[in-house]
């Protein structure tokens, strides 16, 4: 058989070969075939992916429970020993080593990352070679795609949290210089810069959760060092951190002297015990309260930035200045979901701060419904796409945020079908530009469906998976995603319900069974609780609104693009047409994996399954460490289907694509008036003041009253009016500025904020200390420089180039220093 | 004053003044040949200057010195004779002032405004060998003597 040990190394070692293939011998030798090594390296990886993938799944059955992972050293990077003290506290103290090893993972979670990382990159490849074709930096895409896949599948398949980061930031890189592809256009620098700068702001969280999980726990490493078949169980050595008073100094008892068996080393006592590795997991050896969250919150910050969130969501949109295929791979599918697995890889150290779910799923449910709301007023196509992406990433983290095995699963379930339907909707997109002429605007073309009706057909399908609809990809996930909220908020209210009841906070024994004591909600404090059932409650309706907005405002792109009357802009130069092979092959694979992934993996709705058999993915993503190990709520079943969840989203989704059609089908009347009401366009103009003072009537009242003497009476009137008017037209600025039509249709102005509360404040500050630097520390330099030059002019004067001259100066000198000798 | 004493007196006497008199000609003079012969000078008042104290010492290093040193500076002035007649043989000119060319540029060349008039009847030229080309004289500006 395969050994899985060679295969997780071949996986990123291909697309590496390839972008080294390709930037040496691209510009010179292969020219216009720089594709044929990306795409052959990076399907190679593919199907080796799938290789794994399989073995994974024989492997897991065979594994003893707390789950399936193999752990692959490839060598040691640094190695320093007594690199950190543990002085407080520590019996005895102690110092650990800083060692960090390259080190690859296998289970179930990087499996089917790989597989769907290097699935949709193969398509996207393909694409590429159609769409990109002729292209001057034709072999650099191809070079920066092979290494943004080596740098995706080293980011998901490595064991330590330092060269996480080191891949964090090489996707990052790969993302930025294929943003600014087209470097010569100034937005695409533009947009490349400010991707770089705002993801700077995560990587900075990201950093010091790893600088604060170093202190914590005093390694960086995921899995336990040693020997992992040996199953040596150093639970004796973790102490069980008490979770609500978890403190520092409590988790310095993880170095106490070795037990096992007596012929432990002496250097082999905490270090074999990892971050996130299963004998950790098995003692729940994680810090709660106020440090737990703190990790927790900067992981969720550096997440937020390389997935789009809340705060940080702003680069994405403008990232779609990059060639599209690199939109459809990299800022939908696979990129922006690394903090997605970052959250979920780190699962262990959430479930120790409920308050940091909490705040997941709050961030994740707030970017999901604002950029629903951005989304429904856009007229650029891939822009669109951009907040529809930053929408469903959003659904992921809620579904993240739940802290149960089911919304865990389903929110990487999400991710897993949206890569699929999300391709495919960005490659259609670059379809339709491809014909258009590189026109992406929405209002200058329209009803292509006859023009390219494979596009069409493919991108109905996307935007139908999209949706939600039945029974189609996005429709599974999403509905797993809304049922495990659901299950989460009528679990706290049965906890609430349970307390109001016995009159006090109950025993963790009152709760289900299968729960430890951490992912329990016995340990919850009442406040806690009541947050919870607030903020679920409101995550909830907020999400279903956030499908039907989805429904909506995909509908719409499709509508306006495919339907109604044939419109060609004049840059397609007449002769608008169906992309080429290359191009539509990589459309209709996606568009049929995003109408059978959803129903493969997910039967719960067939109860003639044996249970645990319904949902294949979230079973199989059940047996990765992280999920498995009793840590995360096991309640409620993944088998659940939720019948009226279902329903209700199916409805949502339903009346937003049938309000799309009503409204965007055939007669468009509606849509203006719909669009000016939201304008406030009538509130402006019943405030609009020129019309109710027409100005020749009040000069007219003006001169008559003071023909009549009553000059002062009509100066008060006038100030008292100007008054009046100052106050009406605040409401009016409103209007114009803050209307709900403008706050979505200039994305509710993030963008112009951060621009004066953040970039110009600093652009001010670096503009002082450039000049300070130029006119301080330049003169500074200048002057000392001036010295040896004045001291020259001075000297200069001597070379006259007269032999007895010197021949003078030199008997002068030796006299001069004879006479200093006596 | 004991004997040796006295007769390395004597010596540092005769080489000091050797060494002032070749001193004193290679500052006043202007003629490469007799500046060479100055320097010549002064390294044999240096020679004597040995001698008189290997003397003084009973040992023969000042003399061997002195015998090395004789044959250095016989090696010394082929070369610098060559470098003079090539000189000559460039500009017509023995005059040390001619060469000023590695004065501070942009600073006025120096001017010799107190050239002695000439004899017309001394105007006889050095007899170089027979490969030589006789030189023509810069009559545009007389700024250098020909003879020193």
């Amino acid at each position: 058989m395969f050994a899985i040990e060679k295969l997780i190394l071949w996986i990123p070692a291909l697309p590496l070969l390839a972008a080294l293939i390709t930037a040496l011998l691209g510009p010179k030798f292969l020219r216009s075939t720089c594709h044929i090594p990306a795409i052959i390296g990076i399907g190679a990886s593919f199907l080796f992916s799938l290789l794994l993938l399989t073995e994974v799944r024989r492997e897991q059955y065979a594994a003893p429970a707390g789950g399936f992972e193999r752990i692959v050293p490839v060598w040691t990077w640094a190695n320093l020993d007594g690199a950190y003290e543990f002085a407080e506290g520590a019996q005895p103290p102690h110092s650990v080593p800083l060692r960090i090893d390259v080190v690859m993972r296998i289970d179930a979670l990087t499996s089917m990352m790989l597989c769907m990382v290097t699935f949709v990159a193969t398509l996207v490849a393909i694409f590429a070679a159609g769409y990109m074709h002729g292209d001057r930096g034709y072999w650099r895409f191809f070079s920066y795609v092979s290494l943004f896949v080596f740098s995706m599948t080293m980011l998901v398949s490595v064991s330590n949290f330092v060269l996480l980061f080191v891949f964090w930031e090489a996707v990052g890189v790969c993302s930025y210089l294929l943003i600014g592809f087209w470097y010569e256009k100034p937005e695409a620098a533009a947009a490349g810069k400010k991707a770089f700068l705002v993801n700077r702001v995560g990587d900075f969280g990201f950093a010091l959760a790893l600088f604060l999980i170093w202190t914590t726990y005093g390694t960086l490493d995921f899995h336990d060092r040693g020997d992992p078949a040996s199953g040596v169980s150093d639970s004796a050595d973790v102490a069980a951190v008490d979770t609500v008073s978890g403190s520092p100094s409590v988790v310095a008892r993880v170095a106490a002297p070795p037990v096992v068996g007596g012929v432990a080393a002496p250097g082999a006592r905490s270090e074999t015990v990892g971050v996130l590795g299963k004998s950790r997991i098995a003692s729940g050896g994680y810090v709660g309260g106020a440090l737990g969250f703190a990790i927790c919150a900067l992981l969720l910050l550096g997440a937020c930035g390389k997935s789009a969130q809340f705060p940080l969501h702003v680069w994405l949109p403008d990232a779609m200045e990059g060639p599209t295929p690199v939109s459809a791979l990299i800022h939908a599918a696979t990129m922006v979901t690394a903090g997605v697995y970052m959250v979920a890889r780190c699962t262990p150290l959430f479930m120790a701060s409920p308050d940091a779910q909490v705040l997941v799923s709050c961030v994740g449910g707030f970017t999901a419904l604002l950029a629903g709301l951005i989304a429904l007023t856009q007229w650029d196509l891939k822009r669109v796409l951009a907040y529809s992406t930053v929408s469903q990433l959003g659904f992921m983290f809620l579904g993240l945020g739940t802290g149960t095995l089911a919304g865990i699963t389903a929110g990487m379930f999400h991710l897993f079908t949206h890569a699929f339907f999300k391709a495919v909707l960005f490659l259609g997109a670059g379809s339709v530009m491809h014909a258009m002429g590189n026109v992406i605007d929405m209002r200058r073309f329209g009803g292509l469906r006859r023009i390219m009706p494979i596009t069409y057909g493919t991108f109905l399908i996307g935007s139908l998976a999209l949706a939600g609809v039945p029974p189609l990809a996005g429709f599974w996930s999403k509905d797993a995603v809304l049922g495990a909220v659901h299950d989460k908020l009528h679990a706290y209210e049965h906890q609430f319900e349970l307390r109001q009841a016995q009159g006090g906070p109950v025993s963790s024994e009152m709760t289900e069974p299968g729960h430890s004591p951490m992912g329990g909600l016995g340990a919850l404090t009442d406040g806690q609780l009541m947050c919870g059932i607030q903020a679920y409650g409101w995550l909830y309706y907020a999400a279903t609104l956030t499908a039907f907005l989805t429904a909506f405002y995909t509908f719409r792109a499709f509508l306006l693009t495919f339907h109604g009357a044939e419109r060609v802009p004049h840059e397609a130069h007449g002769h608008a047409h169906e992309s080429p092979a290359s191009m539509t092959f990589p459309l209709m694979v996606l568009a049929a994996a995003a109408c059978v992934v959803g129903l493969f993996f997910d039967q719960t709705y067939n109860s003639s399954l044996p249970s645990g058999q319904r949902h294949s993915f979230a079973a199989f993503l059940a047996s990765a460490p992280q999920l498995a190990a009793g840590l995360v709520g096991q309640t409620p079943a993944l088998d659940a289907f939720h019948l009226s969840v279902a329903a209700s989203s199916v409805l949502v989704a339903m009346a937003g694509i049938g309000l799309a059609m009503y409204l965007y089908l055939g007669d468009t009347r509606e849509v203006r008036v719909l669009a000016s009401l939201f304008n406030l366009d009538g509130f402006v103009q019943a405030l609009d003041v020129r019309r109710v003072f027409a100005w020749r009537w009040v000069l007219a009242l003006d001169g008559a009253a003071r023909r009549a003497g009553l000059g002062s009476v009509v100066t008060a009137l006038g100030y008292l009016l100007g008054g009046v008017l100052i106050i009406v037209s605040a409401p009016l600025l409103v209007g114009m500025y803050l209307s709900p039509y403008r706050l979505s249709q200039r994305k509710f102005y993030f963008d112009e904020l951060y621009d004066w509360a953040i970039v110009r404040p600093l652009r001010g500050v670096s503009a002082l200390l450039a000049s300070a630097d130029r006119w301080l520390i330049d003169s500074l330099v200048n002057l000392l420089g001036a010295v040896p030059a004045a001291a020259g002019a001075v000297l200069r004067r001597l070379q006259s180039g007269l032999v007895p001259f010197y021949a003078l100066a030199m008997l002068l000198a030796i006299l001069l220093l004879l006479a200093s000798q006596l | 004053m004991p004997e040796a004493s006295q007769q390395l007196f004597n010596y540092l006497i005769v080489g000091g003044l050797v060494f002032a008199l070749g001193m004193i000609g290679f500052i006043a003079r202007r003629n490469l040949i007799v500046m060479f012969l100055c320097a010549e000078m002064m390294l044999q008042g240096v020679s004597i200057s040995l001698v008189g104290w290997g003397r003084y010492h009973d040992r023969l290093g000042g003399q061997m010195l002195v015998l090395f040193m004789i044959a250095v500076a016989a090696c010394e002035a082929g070369i610098a004779l060559a470098l003079i007649v090539m000189l000559y043989q460039k500009s017509g000119k023995l005059d040390v002032a001619f060469w000023q060319g590695v004065r501070e540029e942009g600073r006025a060349a120096f001017v010799d405004r107190n050239v002695p008039i000439e004899r017309e009847q001394e105007d006889h030229w050095p007899r170089l060998t027979p490969a030589g080309i006789e030189p023509t004289l810069d009559e545009e500006a007389p700024l250098h003597r020909s003879r020193v």
